[in-house]
């Protein structure tokens, strides 16, 4: 008898479920939590969780509560795709991530098919030239970055020739063949072109390599971790030209792990906590706040796909999937709009975006911001 | 010398009166391919595809049971094979225009050949050192595949891989391609069983067992070593021509030295040396994962677990586990592979 009740109880409960459900709103975040992207991944997901929990906190979307989900790609396409597919299938209102570009690269048809919108981290330039209507960039391409790095090198810099370090992954790949074309065209000769592994743990070879190229500057791709190895084994080989970067070479973690070495890197910046901007450090600090460490770009990055979401559908007044990225698609966030986007930010038609950059210098040990430099096409 | 593969289950086959060649193992074939033919009806694309990624697993795990759970030759180069085979497949069909039949078996006679070279350093050098070498050619395929760019796409790998028709009827969708897979997979576990059953296969485990006595038996060691990594690896690469038209796009993290590792585990953990150990092996590795999702950030330490204490309870892997609960069952005291 006793187990009827319990068969009534939970048949109740799986009623009253959908009722429950109607007061929320799914997204789905396909992320890499574990592998070789976890560090980034990781971040990306905490930028989320912290807006999901703003937003939640001052009654929702159009007064739907967001119900946030996080699903480990572990940095694999198949994974990727599979997580991004199971997104749709349990009907996430949008896809959020994942940050890694060949993943992207694996998954955007599914959401593409779905028509439902994909906000991933991705910098690799190639994603965007592939006319997918619903792939929509968080960052700036590289695209976008490396004629501003160019310019700086020349006019500021004054380099005749520069060396380019690299990592040999997507993200580094992409970055090194989008400055090459740009050097080129700013009339500054490659001295020469290192390729370094990911996860490589001695750069001092490296380090010889680009020392005995002579080059006025060196520019510095590489993830966080190998961008701190590669600045210690610099400083040991006694190189003092300057060393320029993007976003990476100048983040917390690159300055945390480099200690002196990072001091006098400087480069340009997309997303910096330490930009000045109220609303960037004011993000900074809420999580340095809840998660004890300082948020790299990623976090950022994370932060900001919630509130596109959020912003294309009030813009609509409805929830409706197709809806968001037709919105979303050629449009100008204004932070008086949605103040949680944090800069104002326009979506090209092809999901890159363009907005305000930065450009930095590390001083005794912190990330310093000397110039905003304007958007593309203001 | 452990008892040749096929022949327990046959007085049991003569008792249902079914043809001799018909064993258990047959028909859990037959039965699970009917069952995986209608199963993903209800089920979303997801399910879907995680039902074809794992059949697409298995195929792999199954070569590297041959090679491995059969022949005894420790390779860590399997999915480098896989790769050879899903980049020859995606290059054949996407950039040639060739169809993808023919793709699959340039893709299965290239890693043959490969396998078959590969197989020189076994005769020469045992276990760890074979395996030593078999990491040294995987790490090569995965940086010719990362580095040259002009012809696989490096580490931007290539997309947009088409997938096959069959007779004109259009393959795309997550279902058509999904039965697809099952019977592309059910054919090569049937070939797979029945070199088992045949004097080859009984030579493969002669080979496992005691090379010197095998070799005194007349069994040419030198030939079933080379052609057991070689078919090994025509399974890899078979299993990497569904792979690229399954995912639609594929670069060279799939087909790393850790993902050799992880078919590796598949085959310990589901049984090295049981015909249908590489499904189990394939569904521990790809399915159950997927399963643990509802754990959150702890799924992979308690797939990690629940591995290692698969691994204690029982060394033979999952089949090892259900082939002594079997026994146990039956009265049996012998056991059958």
């Amino acid at each position: 008898m006793k187990k009827h009740w319990i068969i009534a109880a939970a048949f109740g409960m799986a009623v009253s479920l959908p009722a429950l459900a109607q007061d929320k709103v799914k997204l789905v975040d396909v992320v890499e939590l574990s592998g070789a992207g976890a560090t980034a991944g990781t971040n990306w997901k905490n930028g989320i969780d912290l807006a999901v929990a703003d937003i939640n906190a001052k009654g929702g979307i159009l007064g739907k509560q967001i119900e946030i989900v996080h699903y480990d790609t572990q940095t694999n396409p198949g994974n990727t795709r599979a997580a991004v597919q199971r997104a749709i299938d349990e009907g996430t209102y949008a896809v959020l991530g994942p940050v890694f570009s060949g993943p992207i690269g694996a998954s955007m048809q599914i959401a593409q098919r779905a028509e439902i919108a994909q906000l991933v981290g991705g910098e690799a330039a190639g994603l965007t030239k592939q006319g997918n209507q619903y792939l929509f960039r968080t960052s700036l391409s590289q695209t976008a970055a490396m004629p501003k790095i160019a310019k700086y090198l020349k006019d500021t810099v004054k380099a005749g020739s520069v060396a380019v370090v690299w990592v040999n992954n997507d993200f580094g790949k992409g970055g090194r063949d989008a400055i090459i074309p740009e050097l080129e065209k700013a009339g500054i000769k490659l001295a020469v072109d290192v390729a370094t592994e990911q996860g490589q743990a001695d750069f001092a070879a490296d380090a010889i390599k680009v020392k005995n190229s002579n080059a006025d500057a060196i520019f510095v791709y590489l993830n966080e971790e190998e961008s701190a190895r590669f600045l210690r084994a610099a400083k040991q080989q006694g190189i003092t030209k300057p060393m320029v970067g993007e976003t990476t070479l100048l983040g917390a973690k690159v300055i945390e792990l480099a200690g002196d070495a990072a001091n006098g890197v400087k480069g340009h910046v997309g997303l910096s906590i330490d930009a000045p901007i109220p609303a960037f450090q004011e993000f900074g600090k809420k999580f340095q706040a809840k998660y004890n460490y300082v948020s790299d770009h990623n976090g950022m990055k994370g932060y900001m796909a919630v509130y596109m979401v959020k912003w294309a559908t009030e813009k609509q007044k409805k929830f409706d999937k197709k809806g968001v990225a037709d919105t979303l698609r050629g449009a100008t966030i204004k932070t008086s709009d949605e103040p949680g986007i944090l800069i104002e930010t326009t979506i090209e038609k092809n999901g890159d975006l363009d907005r305000e950059s930065f450009l930095a210098e590390v001083k005794d040990g912190k990330q310093v911001i000397t110039a905003t430099l304007p958007k593309i096409n203001p | 010398m452990t008892a040749p593969a096929t022949h327990s289950a046959a007085p049991a086959a003569r008792r249902l009166s079914l043809p001799a060649f018909i064993d258990g193992t047959l028909l859990t074939l037959v039965a699970a391919a009917i069952i995986l033919w209608f199963v993903p009806s209800g089920m979303g694309r997801y399910g879907t595809y995680v039902l074809s990624l794992w059949l697409v697993m298995s195929v792999a795990v199954m070569g590297l049971n041959l090679t491995l759970g059969y022949a005894g030759l420790k390779s860590l180069a399997q999915a480098a094979f896989m790769g050879i085979g899903a980049y020859a497949t995606a290059l054949l069909t996407s950039k040639l225009g060739l169809n993808w039949y023919a793709s699959f078996a340039i893709s299965g006679l290239l890693t043959f050949s490969v396998g078959l070279v590969l197989g020189f350093p076994a005769l020469r050098v045992k276990a760890h050192y074979l395996a030593f070498v078999t990491l040294a050619f995987s790490t090569l395929i995965w940086l010719v595949l990362r580095n040259e760019q002009w012809l696989t796409g490096g580490v931007f790998g290539l997309s947009n891989i088409p997938r096959p028709s069959f007779f004109g009827l259009k393959l795309d969708g997550a279902l058509a391609f999904h039965r697809f897979v099952v019977v592309v997979t059910f054919l090569l576990a049937v070939v797979l069983w029945w070199m088992i059953r045949s004097p080859w296969g009984r030579a493969f485990t002669a080979l496992r067992e005691n090379p010197i006595r095998a070799a005194s038996l007349g069994i040419d060691t030198r030939m079933y070593t080379l052609l057991a990594f070689a078919i090994g690896s025509a399974y890899a690469g078979f299993a990497g021509a569904l792979y690229a038209p399954l995912v639609e796009f594929i670069d060279p993290s799939p087909f790393s030295l850790s993902q050799s590792f992880f078919l590796l585990l598949m085959v310990v953990a589901g049984g090295a040396g049981y015909l249908l150990g590489p499904f189990i092996g394939a569904l521990l590795g790809v399915v159950l994962p997927e399963w643990l999702r509802f754990a959150g950030s702890l799924y992979l330490i308690i797939f990690a677990g629940i591995v290692m204490l698969l691994l204690i309870a029982c060394p033979q892997g999952m089949s090892g586990l259900l082939e002594r609960g079997w026994n146990r069952l039956t009265g049996k005291t012998g056991g059958s592979r």
